[in-house]
């Protein structure tokens, strides 16, 4: 005769390690919202008049705050995520192992310039 | 002298598991399990609980110490200032007191074949199996597993869903596939590629953190997700069986 503890819905909030993991997986959600606003937008360029309600709809404080969360939310996501893809895929030269720190640096390096490129792209309207 | 509790199941007296306050003396090279061993010896000999080694070898006495899976030898006293609750390890069935059942998980790690298959790989059977320390190194880190069961006691997935093959029998079966003495990964991709093998884990990443031999099961996991990705690709142009791929 045994019994066996049944997990319940609430098992994320027993520990502050499973409450991260809930926040990272998490960070979809403000960004979901983001690609459903860019999707409307796509489809919103059939039409003058809906384009001009999108411009008004990306333009509510409430939804420019939303995109700002997804914005951060996903930097969050970033940084949790560059740090586990050395151990997902580790990269060896010959017989010498790279150390996890410099793939972390490379992915962040990535990252600035993809900003670099969109601040070049919008600020300078892509002219130097 | 401190309180501890102990989370006990004693099915012959009731049905339902409760705990017990325990008075044990306390030094600050008290680990759990010397005081579950005082209790035995000196309060109550009815108290059950796996031991053997003492030293983090057997991985025989994985308890949940306040909600965290811990070997009980290789945890001390003085981490719990306060309240301190000694349990049986989480997601698998309780038999009696800290006694729980690991045939899931044995089942898990039978499946995979954690063992050196011979195949091309194999040197001639009157030779020397040998191997540089590069080759030695690939998978060294993934071979330090001692079967606790911690991982899965930390793994909500395997919580969920109990035919999940699991942190542990993962690793071990990543740790062969890297093995340069091995020929048997196409027979442990099957169970790998299937639906309770690597791509049940969403990398919560707990079992690594509970690891008490630094094995990092979690990467072990999730670079067979790259390693069953391969396979499926490979089979998707080939069109030879999974198991096939990857070799």
């Amino acid at each position: 005769m045994s019994y066996k503890p049944q997990l319940t819905g609430s098992w994320w909030l027993k520990h502050r390690f499973f409450k991260a993991y809930m926040l990272r997986e998490a960070t979809v959600i403000p960004l979901a919202f983001l690609l459903c606003s860019l999707l409307a937008g796509a489809f919103s360029l059939q039409d003058p008049e809906r384009f001009q309600h999108w411009q008004a709809f990306m333009s509510n404080p409430l939804v420019i705050l939303v995109h700002t969360l997804a914005l951060t939310t996903s930097l969050y996501h970033a940084a949790t995520f560059f740090v586990l893809f050395p151990r997902v895929m580790p990269i060896r030269v010959g017989n010498y192992q790279l150390p996890a720190r410099y793939l972390v640096l490379a992915q962040w390096g990535a990252v600035w310039l993809v900003v670099a490129l969109f601040i070049w792209l919008f600020a300078f309207g892509g002219q130097s | 002298m401190r309180s501890i509790q102990v989370l006990r199941y004693l099915p012959e007296e009731s049905p339902q598991p409760f705990l017990q306050s325990f008075q044990v003396p306390v030094t600050d090279s008290t680990s759990v399990l010397d005081a579950l061993n005082y209790i035995k010896e000196s309060l109550d000999p009815t108290l059950s609980f796996r031991w053997s080694c003492r030293m983090a070898i057997c991985g025989s006495c994985g308890v949940m110490v306040n909600g965290i899976p811990k070997l009980g030898c290789k945890d001390f006293l003085r981490n719990y200032p306060n309240d301190l609750i000694i349990e049986p390890l989480a997601h698998l069935p309780v038999e009696r007191d800290l006694v729980v059942n690991m045939d899931s998980f044995l089942r898990h790690l039978e499946a995979v074949k954690p063992y050196l298959i011979e195949g091309k790989n194999a040197a001639d059977s009157s030779q020397p199996n040998r191997q540089t320390p590069a080759q030695m190194a690939r998978y060294q880190q993934f071979a330090n597993c001692i079967n606790c069961g911690l991982c899965y006691a930390a793994c909500p997935q395997f919580g969920l869903n109990p035919e999940f093959t699991g942190p542990a029998a993962i690793a071990l079966a990543h740790r062969y596939n890297l093995d340069s003495r091995d020929s048997g990964k196409a027979q442990r991709m099957a169970p790998l590629n299937s639906k309770n093998g690597v791509w049940s884990c969403t990398f919560v990443g707990f079992c690594s953190e509970v690891c008490p031999k630094g094995v990092d099961p979690a990467a072990a996991v999730n670079q067979g997700k790259v390693e069953s990705a391969k396979s499926m690709l490979i089979q998707l142009f080939s069109g030879r069986a999974i198991g096939g791929a990857g070799q």
